[in-house]
């Protein structure tokens, strides 16, 4: 097992792409790629409870991953629905034009 | 025991959730039946019977089995459960009331609307009663999906839409970022049952970066879900797209589930109290003030009660602040405690006049109008005194006037704050309570002093089709609202063997 990769690293990662999801947030206009963003946060979160769970020798980190994989599939549809409703009434799903309602 | 016990033990321990889940699936199944024709009346009753049979279940349960961990300690049955159930409950039993009438009247009815009603309801039940970070994160997603969807119920209303995608994407980042942090706190304390995390923050564990960026990030996600500045843009722009019903729904469910689990998150880390208690004390300090000071500025009423949503959000977590005086001495335990039936009390208050509020809104909305300004009250108190007047209660409640449960709620908070020590977070909390004053006596300006605008309703004509309606729905949910507000603001004490939260 010398040569298995040590858990910081899979933490590493983690934090990386939990940055990523954030900018991403953060920065982008359309909320299918904002979405995605959010996706990579939660994949970031499963990435750590996979590598935490091996470090602890627990079980317990994989199972958290499935549920919350199963949690990310309910995202995705309600999500997607509310876009194309979004999209059916606007013809337009671009966040800087979703304006009627003032901030 | 043998196992057979052990799991009737377990599924007994969350039979509201179990009722809920039942009746939705009755009214999912049947919904070919329930979306039109003589059917078509049966889905309210089945959801208002889904929320009250839940609430009678757990009424009955309640009195044997405190404090016993379920399921291999994924969940529990405490008293901060059950009175954040009975209150949860309550509301959403109100909120069916209210939306039976209100969905007629916008012709938005189908039975579906009350099936996720109910299922979002089980979500945050389920979030009161994790004993495991993991279990509430589900808990909380199941809520939420369900208010997402409600938020857009509208689907040919552009406004709801945009409130649904909005209130969407800041929740799945909420979410996101909530789930970020329990992977953190799992990686501190090696599991993320919330014993087993009390007796990592024992140790120290917020000492170390990684802790203190799980404490942080899980106050972020639920400062989100309650509307907590700076986290609160979301409120006002869902508050006035989704359907009014749906607006009462989902600022009080997301309310109640959140803040419950929030003070369950905050006693548990109270060990690591120097991490989160500076920050929870600044949001709570800048909700106050920032939600006050624009509702001032609001002329639609839906957007004032969601300021005023933010501004009340700040006072409870002023209670939610106190869990971190916990480990400070005798006093401070004392404050915990006292905050914690504060806070439950204080919801139930607020539950009771914003949904009382919004169903008055819904009753003055019809099939082509929406009532939600402060011009669609002008006048109430004449043209419809009964309507008018229950709304001036419900802004004096939610003002925190005395001798409305609005008051009571504020009193036990602000007493709890002030046991435990905290002479800035009471002041805050005094001030900003008498600026919102303002805002709230400006609508009742308006329902008692103003002319109205419209002319008055003559025995034929347009006038009429008001009148049946106060026999419907709404008209019944402001009745209790109205009682409640009322009966709680004199005797407080006629509730307390449900509300109290014992240590």
């Amino acid at each position: 097992m010398s040569f298995a990769v040590p858990t910081e690293h899979y933490l590493l990662l983690s934090a990386v792409l939990f940055c990523i999801g954030v900018a991403g947030v953060a920065t982008k206009r359309n909320p299918i790629v904002v979405f995605m963003c959010i996706e990579i946060m939660l994949n970031a979160a499963n990435l750590g409870f996979v590598a935490l769970g091996r470090h602890f020798g627990d079980v317990g980190g994989q199972i958290y991953t499935m549920l919350i994989i199963a949690v990310a599939a309910g995202e995705v549809a309600i999500g997607l629905a509310i876009i194309v409703s979004l999209f059916r009434t606007r013809e337009t799903i671009d966040l800087d034009e979703a304006d009627l309602l003032k901030l | 025991m043998g196992a057979p016990t052990q799991a009737i033990r377990d599924l007994s321990g969350i039979l509201p959730i179990l009722v809920l889940w039942g009746v939705a699936l009755v009214i999912l199944l049947g919904a070919p039946l329930l979306r039109r024709g003589p059917g078509s009346r049966l889905a309210a009753p089945l959801g208002g019977a889904g929320a009250l049979g839940a609430l009678l279940v757990l009424l009955r349960g309640s009195s044997d089995g405190f404090g016993d961990t379920l399921f291999a300690g994924a969940a529990l049955t405490d008293t901060l459960y059950s009175s954040g159930a009975f209150v949860l409950l309550l509301g959403g039993f109100l909120s069916v009331l209210v939306a039976q009438t209100y969905l007629r009247s916008r012709d938005l009815e189908k039975p579906e609307y009350y099936a996720i009603m109910l299922l979002s309801l089980s979500g945050a039940l389920l979030m009161m009663q994790a004993n495991d970070l993991i279990v509430l994160f589900l808990g909380l997603e199941l809520m939420s999906f369900g208010l997402y969807v409600l938020a857009g119920f509208a689907r040919t209303d552009a406004k709801s839409d945009e409130a649904a995608l909005k209130y969407f994407l800041l929740g799945a980042l909420a979410s996101a970022l909530m789930l970020y942090g329990i992977m953190l706190t799992y990686g501190v304390a090696a599991s993320t049952e919330l014993s087993n995390v009390q007796s990592a923050v024992a140790r120290g564990a917020l000492k170390e970066p990684m802790g203190i960026a799980a404490a942080l990030l899980l106050v972020i996600g639920l400062c989100f879900k309650i509307a907590a500045v700076p986290f609160h843009q979301w409120s006002p722009d869902v508050y006035e797209g989704a359907p009014t019903s749906a607006t009462a729904f989902l600022a009080t469910t997301a309310k109640i589930g959140a803040i419950v689990a929030f003070l369950r998150v905050c006693d548990t880390i109270a060990g690591g109290y120097h991490t989160w208690l500076p920050a929870i004390r600044a949001i709570a300090i800048l909700s106050m003030i920032v939600g006050n000071l624009i509702a001032i500025a609001q002329t639609n009423v839906k957007r004032m009660l969601a300021y005023s949503g933010v501004a009340h959000a700040g006072y409870l977590l002023v209670a939610v602040a106190c869990m971190g005086f916990r480990l400070m001495g005798t006093k401070g335990t004392q404050a915990s405690i006292l905050a914690m039936t504060g806070a439950v009390f204080y919801l139930l208050a607020y539950a009771l006049a914003l949904i009382g509020a919004f169903g008055v809104l819904a009753y003055l909305s019809s099939r082509d109008k929406d009532a939600q300004t402060l011009n669609d009250l002008r006048g109430l108190a004449s043209s419809q005194p009964a309507v008018g007047y229950a709304m001036v209660l419900f802004m004096l409640s939610l003002a925190g006037i005395p001798a409305t449960a609005g008051f009571i709620g504020k009193w036990q908070v602000f007493y709890a704050v002030l046991t435990g020590g905290d002479v800035a977070l009471a002041v805050t909390m005094a001030l900003t309570s008498a600026m919102g004053v303002y805002y709230y006596l400006r609508v009742v300006w308006y329902i008692v002093f103003e002319e109205s605008a419209a002319p008055k309703p003559s025995p034929t004509g347009h006038g009429v089709e008001a009148r049946p309606r106060a026999m419907t729905g709404v008209g019944a949910a402001i009745t209790i609202c109205c009682i409640a507000t009322i009966g709680l603001g004199i005797l407080p004490a006629a509730i307390s063997s449900f509300l109290t939260v014992v240590r």
